[in-house]
């Protein structure tokens, strides 16, 4: 029972950071129709920057959230201005061909910058737990940053929701051109898009540091995690997105303890093609035609 | 053409004599397996200047392989056909070096690999090919030997990544601990970069193990050791096979790094001829503490070039020279022999070293210890 609560724990918490790494995908996608594959390289542009913030300044990897969301929001509208806003109306190969670059030209500049070296962090709460009872331990900073992800994750549904700029965001998403028509400045929303969007991996990267290593090629696994957690909660669903964080987090956790480590992101990939079989636009996705 | 071609043969008869000592380099100098490939290119480096005193010149032809089987496989050609160079040193992963082994031999070329663990990498009869480093079996039965010796553990727990190393090195050992009378009661292969352990752990400390055995590479060891912290695994002792445990890296993250025992290839303050020396110049040139990959790589530079200048740059001569050759350096007695299905294998002396105080201190073999070993791992903080 005990292993069963541990693990349960611990995958909805690691599920709480792919969550927040899936949602920042999903907006760009629901907005753009672009699937972002520099998405895990953006993610680990925000952990060296963590990284600097914590070995420079001694910026706490938590508190340095604050500072690096906006940079990474003013990063992200960038990419977008100069290079993504390009291939709105290209082909999807060639805007797929365009992030994977971006995120080539990423992970190599930050190599040259800081080497291939592994970067750990080591804060005083790195490997500091919470005994709940009955052997099942929190880990501190993964709960941390648990925390911190819903907050962001309901700030940014209240945003979407409630705000003039996220109705007009999700306008955007519903229908670019009666958008567009209705007076809404569409290709402004594409810049917040995806200067959320990078904000939003930025931080992820951040809140993961503390617990995880940091190097420039650690991106693809995280965009390849971000892209299944995006398909299966329904491309452009940020709800979905926040549930396919999470479903993946506790599914890799259980099937490690109940099948095999070796064979988890097994698991995944079936639980992936199953929903894709039985619900094919995700699972809180609506069908567009 | 023709007229190329006896050109060509011409400048190849003549280079031995003209030209200095053409040896190549397969290495993992970018990539995830590059902090370790950086400590085979630095002990390359001394083994350079070292040879340039010694009147050998070296032409080092260095090829990066990033880590990946099929980037080695395509620079050993191109060092086989294009450079001519008259032996290879490398590379460094089992996965590399397995694969590139075969290519060196259709190709003729004597290849020297440092620092590569997997067994069947010289249990395949290939003539062309030699070991420096003892292989998996070795890491496995001098830990669990050192266990045996320390205390009456009677159920062990292996956790490995699902690579090459991680499945040879936990393969050999659970023969060995079988063998020993030992119950495996936990069988946890992880895909490398995982960034969720807990789950594993939680179910081998519901096991409860006597020992607990690891096979990772740099950064999946500090994690993993952190993730125990955290679940509260509490074994006698933690072996660490290797690789990710023996860096300075490791030793450097005490919260969690401190008694975990592991073995290795070498120590800075055995007693072979040279060892200590070779720790300080490469502590004053490098400014790190140099692992045993480094002292691996040095020595098989040494070596490899001294046999093919006395071979005249001949590949044959030099697989000849290798294999007849008898050396004792930094890396103790070296000799490349045929035994227990091994073919051209040194037959090496593994070291047990823990972590104390911060510090890799020697604790068995008795002769070589420096300390007394910390048995059982006491209590987490």
């Amino acid at each position: 029972m005990a292993v069963f609560l541990q693990s349960l724990i611990s995958g909805v918490l690691i599920g709480g950071v792919y969550a927040l790494i899936g949602i920042g995908l999903t907006l760009i996608f629901g907005v753009m129709r672009v699937i972002n594959f520099a998405h895990g390289d953006i993610m680990m542009v925000g952990m060296y920057l963590t990284y600097l913030l914590f070995t420079l300044m001694g910026v706490d990897p938590f508190v340095s959230v604050l500072i690096s969301f906006p940079l990474m929001f003013f990063f992200g509208g960038f990419l977008q201005k100069v290079f993504i806003n390009r291939v709105l109306n290209a082909v999807a190969q060639n805007q797929i061909l365009l992030t994977i670059g971006l995120g080539l030209v990423m992970s190599n500049t930050v190599m040259l910058i800081f080497t291939s070296d592994y970067k750990i962090l080591t804060t005083s709460y790195s490997s500091s737990t919470i005994q709940v009872g009955g052997g099942v331990s929190i880990s501190t900073p993964l709960l941390v940053s648990f925390l911190i992800t819903a907050v962001i994750t309901a700030a940014l549904g209240w945003f979407l929701l409630k705000t003039d700029t996220g109705q007009a965001i999700r306008a955007t998403a519903q229908d670019r051109d009666a958008a567009q028509l209705m007076g809404i400045n569409v290709s402004r929303m594409s810049v917040i898009a995806f200067g959320l969007g990078a904000a939003l991996a930025g931080t992820a990267g951040a809140l993961i540091s503390p617990t995880y290593y940091i190097f420039p090629q650690v991106g693809g696994t995280f965009t390849l995690k971000a892209f299944v957690i995006t398909v299966l909660g329904g491309m452009g669903s940020v709800v979905g997105a926040t549930l396919g964080g999470i479903l993946i987090g506790i599914t890799e956790s259980m099937s490690a303890v109940y099948i095999s480590s070796g064979w988890k992101d097994v698991v995944v990939f079936v639980l992936f093609l199953l929903v894709l079989l039985f619900k094919p636009s995700g699972l809180m996705g609506k069908s567009r035609t | 053409m023709r007229k190329h071609l006896l050109a060509l043969g011409a400048a190849l008869a003549l280079s031995p004599c003209l030209m200095a000592q053409k040896i190549g380099v397969i290495n993992s100098m970018s990539g995830p397996e590059a902090p370790i490939g950086e400590h085979i290119t630095n002990g390359i480096k001394l083994a350079e200047e070292d040879l340039k005193k010694k009147g050998i010149n070296l032409q080092l032809v260095w090829e990066d392989d990033t880590g990946k089987p099929q980037i080695s496989m395509s620079a050993m050609e191109k060092l086989a056909t294009r450079d001519n160079v008259v032996g290879v040193v490398g590379p460094y992963t089992s996965a590399c070096s397995n694969a590139v082994a075969k290519l060196a031999e259709k190709y003729r070329v004597p290849l020297l690999i440092p620092a590569a663990a997997k067994e069947e990498i010289t249990r395949q009869g290939l003539k062309y090919v030699f070991r420096m480093n003892a292989p998996a079996d070795k890491y496995a039965s001098s830990l669990i030997d050192a266990a045996a010796a320390l205390g009456k553990p009677k159920s062990i727990a292996f956790i490995y990544e699902n690579t090459d190393f991680g499945t040879s090195t936990t393969k050999t050992a659970k023969e060995y601990v079988t063998k020993k009378g030992m119950q495996v009661v936990a069988d946890e292969p992880y895909p490398k970069g995982a960034a969720d352990y807990r789950s594993t752990l939680a179910k081998v400390k519901s096991k409860n193990p006597d020992l607990v055995f690891m096979v990772s590479y740099v950064a999946d060891a500090i994690l993993l050791m952190r993730q125990s912290k955290e679940v509260g695994l509490q074994p006698q002792a933690f072996l660490g096979a290797g690789a990710g445990f023996t860096t300075p890296e490791f030793a450097k993250e005490r919260a969690i790094s401190e008694n975990v025992i592991s073995c290795t290839q070498w120590t800075g303050d055995v007693n072979w001829p040279g060892a200590k020396e070779f720790e300080a110049r490469f502590k004053a040139k490098f400014g790190k503490e140099p692992t045993y990959h480094a002292a691996c790589a040095y020595a098989s530079m040494m070596i490899m070039a001294e046999t093919a200048r006395n071979a005249g740059g001949d590949r044959i001569k030099t697989q000849q020279g290798l294999k007849a050759g008898k050396w004792n350096g930094v890396m103790g007695e070296v000799q490349f022999a045929d035994y227990d299905g091994f073919t051209n294998q040194n037959n090496h002396q593994m070291l047990v070293q823990q972590i104390i105080s911060g510090n890799y201190e020697t604790v068995l073999p008795a002769k070589f210890a420096t300390k007394k070993p910390i048995f059982p791992f006491p209590k987490w903080k």
